[in-house]
């Protein structure tokens, strides 16, 4: 199941803060940051549980993070990964030359991904290297 | 006429920041001169003749045409400051071609990047490809931005082009930009320039614009909701007198401007749509 | 089981966000902190982390044959500035989670080696600045809005996730000398595509849609000039409801304006806060309005402060010339690494490898990397030297400015573990090697 025509947003929340401050190298800091929170009747379209991996797409690349549902809700068109590496994959490098990349509402697609799982911080990062 | 031929000997590594290439520089000097001019590469003071071959001959400015090949996409500042003569660039051009030119004429035969014509004061540059951000625009900081002379852009100019430009009717400066098409922000903060688009545009054109004009031949997907429609116009005569004909609606704005003329008249509630800036799109 | 010597520090300041809460209390005993009192949870966490873990680096470390290794301070100190001082276009990047003192020695150490000097504020408030040097800023300090305020707007800002103790302190709850009754005597107004948790508690809550501030804004402007526009509505948002926000502001007596990522990160960046000081100073021929932006890292504003009067320039400068220049989009550090145009890096108490768009952090890699951090990141796993910081306003004094600019002596309540030592004095010795190296 996907969703084809959504927003991506990103920003801080208070569990990634936590977490980056608790070790940016830590499973905590997965579990507060490589999530992307859904409206809840978005998720029904992805027909699927909480927490099952989700791929998201947008121009610039994709990432796979767990699903969850968006206490900050109704926001439907609207998907949201907290600030970090995860949602760093995803976003808009362009920054029209003010220097600040685009890093709220970039156009993605989600897919539920059978195969394939959630990286941690350093193993993510080591992608980019090898790429 | 006096020609000087300039070719990058090697690919760049670090972006070259060579103002000094303008025909006032290189005026009635012989090539070994123009050789030893100042360049910047990293964080080292270099010379011209470490990364260009140099031959032709020199002359007065006026008289004086530089012609430059090999890819200097990475090169910037070519024609800073310049008054007079000609450069013609057969190459995609790095960022602030013919920043601050107050007179003579650059022709890029390929794409400029970023702040190509920023701050002009007169003078010509055509782009025969597309432009990058900042075109015609004031650097970070200054109010007061392009001030005359015109830059004719064969394809895309991108955001927040010709931003703070600032003519002046009775002072006879007409700051002006041809283009293909633009990207958004195009004139915001407008003063008292004059756009042409040939094609379309994108959102929030003449955001924040006092006066001036801003001529589209295409579409626009949205205009700003301060901007009011006044009517619809066969004729446009742009500040300069020159005109334009064709179908176009005719919009004042931007009102959300305080400076903006754009009052309301206490008595009668309506709005003085007479000085205010201009947005023009085809209908 | 021996009691231990549990000390106890007061009015602690908490090195986590702009809001920089002057009232923290840290339980000390051996050299570990025990208990933290007044801070959010964020800021908690935080002083725990100064704890030895195995995130922590307590040696200098050098990469040997891939891996990292250990070293001793005098080789991660030469072999660093060896680095740089061959370097042709070096960045240094970060500065932001540190004392100004420090900041103060990375302009110092930019300018000497030529380099290209940038602090976080690049990738977060770097559109603020940029708006206001084209059309200022009318604001003023913290203390003002909480005694004073008597409407709030949080536009793309979320300070219940962002800066915790915000609400309490200065904007919401808390009680001021004209607010009495705290909550009760301030109108809460929050500007958000997303419903947050901020706009959960608020009066009134506007859903806008994601990208499009600008227009209403703009829409905004005109109808406070009384300007009827031909619309029905702008950015999502209907016109009543838009009529409904403008009565609100013209008719309170303290407004102020709280801005976030929301508006400098999405499209538009540094416009959408030109018209949002615009709106501002135009709110003011009705009532007193002010704007204030939210920033991030506890002195990130302090960074922008010492690069100022150091310089000229807030953030991504460059020395290649030898004399500072400016331009964001020409010289920040995304930029310069999405161009490819750098040849080595050093980051300052930051992690640019998490925090930058793939496409930038990538070419952080390809050229020597050389960071100062207390913590592994995934930019310090990566780095070539890895030189170990105590951690500022923990382990390390010094000053930080608030996110109104009011300048805070931060407090040192323990020791650094190992081998580490503070930013200020890592920069100290890479200036003396670099000098020696060019036998200066």
């Amino acid at each position: 199941m996907s969703l084809d025509d959504v927003i991506l947003l990103t920003g801080r929340t208070i569990d990634q803060g936590v977490a980056l401050e608790g070790g940016k190298t830590t499973m905590e800091n997965v579990r507060a940051a490589a999530i992307c929170a859904f409206d809840s009747d978005d998720f029904k379209k992805l027909d699927t549980l909480v927490g099952t991996p989700v791929k998201i797409i947008t121009e610039y690349g994709e990432v796979i993070v767990h699903s969850t549902i968006s206490e900050e809700g109704p926001h439907p068109g609207i998907i949201f990964i907290p600030m970090g590496p995860w949602a760093n994959q995803v976003v808009n490098p362009d920054s029209q030359s003010c220097g600040t990349p685009t890093f709220k509402g970039m156009k993605a697609k989600v897919e539920v991904v059978k195969s394939g799982k959630v990286l941690n911080a350093l193993d993510l990062i080591n992608t980019l290297k090898e790429a | 006429m006096a020609e000087i031929k300039l070719k990058l000997k090697k690919p760049l590594v670090f972006p070259l920041e060579a103002e000094s290439i303008t025909p006032d520089n290189f005026a009635g000097k012989s090539n070994d001169e123009i050789k030893k001019l100042v360049a910047y590469s990293g964080n080292e003071e270099s010379t011209l003749g470490q990364f260009f071959n140099v031959s032709g001959k020199s002359g007065e400015k006026d008289e004086l045409k530089i012609i430059i090949d090999g890819d200097i996409s990475n090169v910037k500042r070519i024609g800073e400051k310049m008054t007079a003569g000609e450069i013609i660039i057969n190459s995609d051009v790095g960022m602030h071609v013919g920043n601050e030119m107050s007179g003579g004429k650059i022709t890029v035969n390929g794409n400029a990047d970023d702040w190509a014509g920023a701050m002009m004061k007169g003078g010509e540059l055509e782009i025969n490809g597309d432009a990058g951000n900042y075109v015609g625009a004031a650097y970070r900081g200054y109010w007061k931005g392009m001030k005359n002379g015109i830059i004719k852009v064969k394809g895309k100019v991108g955001v927040e082009s010709m931003l703070w430009a600032d003519g002046s009717v009775p002072a006879k400066r007409f700051p002006t930009l041809i283009c293909g098409s633009a990207g958004s922000f195009l004139g915001i903060h407008n003063n008292g320039g004059t756009i042409i688009v040939e094609g379309d545009i994108d959102r929030c054109a003449g955001a924040d614009q006092i006066k001036g004009m801003i001529v589209v031949k295409g579409t626009a997907p949205k205009i700003l909701p301060s901007f009011k429609k006044i009517g619809e116009v066969k004729e446009i005569e742009l500040l300069n007198g020159e005109k334009i004909t064709g179908k176009f609606i005719e919009y004042a704005g931007d009102h959300s401007v305080k400076k903006n003329h754009s009052v309301v008249d206490k008595k009668t509630g309506e709005l003085n749509k007479g000085v205010n800036g201009r947005l023009y799109i085809a209908a | 089981m021996a009691i231990k010597k549990i000390k106890t520090l007061y009015d602690v300041i908490c090195p986590f966000c702009g809001t920089l809460c002057d009232d923290v209390e840290v339980d000390i005993a051996e050299n570990k902190v025990v208990e933290v009192r007044n801070a959010c949870q964020i800021g908690t966490k935080k002083f725990f982390s100064s704890n030895p873990s195995e995130h922590r680096y307590e040696t200098p470390m050098i990469r040997k044959k891939g891996k990292l290794e250990p070293a001793s301070w005098e080789e991660a100190i030469d072999k660093a500035a060896d680095i740089l001082t061959k370097a042709k276009r070096p960045l240094l990047y970060g500065f932001s989670s540190t004392e100004c003192e420090a900041q103060s020695k990375g302009v110092e150490l930019a300018e000497m080696l030529g380099g290209i000097l940038d602090n976080t504020a690049s990738v977060c408030h770097g559109p603020s600045l940029l708006a206001k040097q084209d059309v200022g800023q009318p604001g003023s300090t913290l203390g003002e809005f909480k005694n004073r305020a008597d409407l709030v707007i949080f536009w793309g800002s979320n300070p219940v996730h962002a800066h915790p103790r915000h609400l309490g302190r200065y904007s919401e709850f808390v009680r001021g000398y004209f607010r009495k009754d705290g909550r009760n005597d301030r109108t809460i107004v929050v500007v958000d595509p997303r419903n947050t948790h901020t706009a959960q508690i608020a009066d009134l809550y506007i859903q806008v849609k994601p990208n499009e501030d600008y227009e209403l804004l703009n829409a905004i402007r005109a109808l406070l000039r009384g300007v009827e526009l031909d619309v029905e509505e702008v950015s999502g948002v209907p016109m009543d409801q838009i009529k409904e926000l403008v009565n609100t502001l013209k008719t309170c007596n303290f407004g102020v304006i709280f801005f976030g990522m929301g508006l400098t990160q999405s499209l538009s960046h540094h416009r959408n806060i030109d018209a949002a000081i615009c709106l501002t100073r135009e709110l003011n021929d009705h009532t007193k309005f002010l704007i204030t932006p939210m920033r991030g890292h506890y002195n990130v504003a302090g960074a922008n402060q010492v690069f100022s009067w150091n310089t000229g320039y807030a953030y991504s400068i460059d020395f290649s010339k030898g004399y500072p220049r400016y331009n964001p989009g020409e010289f920040s550090a995304v930029e310069v690494l999405i161009k490819n145009q750098i040849d080595a890096s050093l980051i300052v108490a930051s992690d640019p490898a998490s925090n930058f768009p793939a496409a930038s952090a990538r070419n952080l890699f390809k050229y020597p990397l050389i960071v100062i951090d207390p913590h592994e990141t995934p930019t310090s796993a990566n780095a070539d030297i890895v030189l170990p910081a105590a951690i500022a306003g923990i382990e390390a004094e010094g000053t930080a400015y608030r996110m109104d600019n009011v300048p805070l002596r931060l407090r040192k309540v323990k020791d650094a573990p190992g081998e580490s030592i503070s930013d200020k004095e890592i920069l100290e010795k890479l200036i003396e090697k670099v000098k020696e190296k060019r036998g200066e």
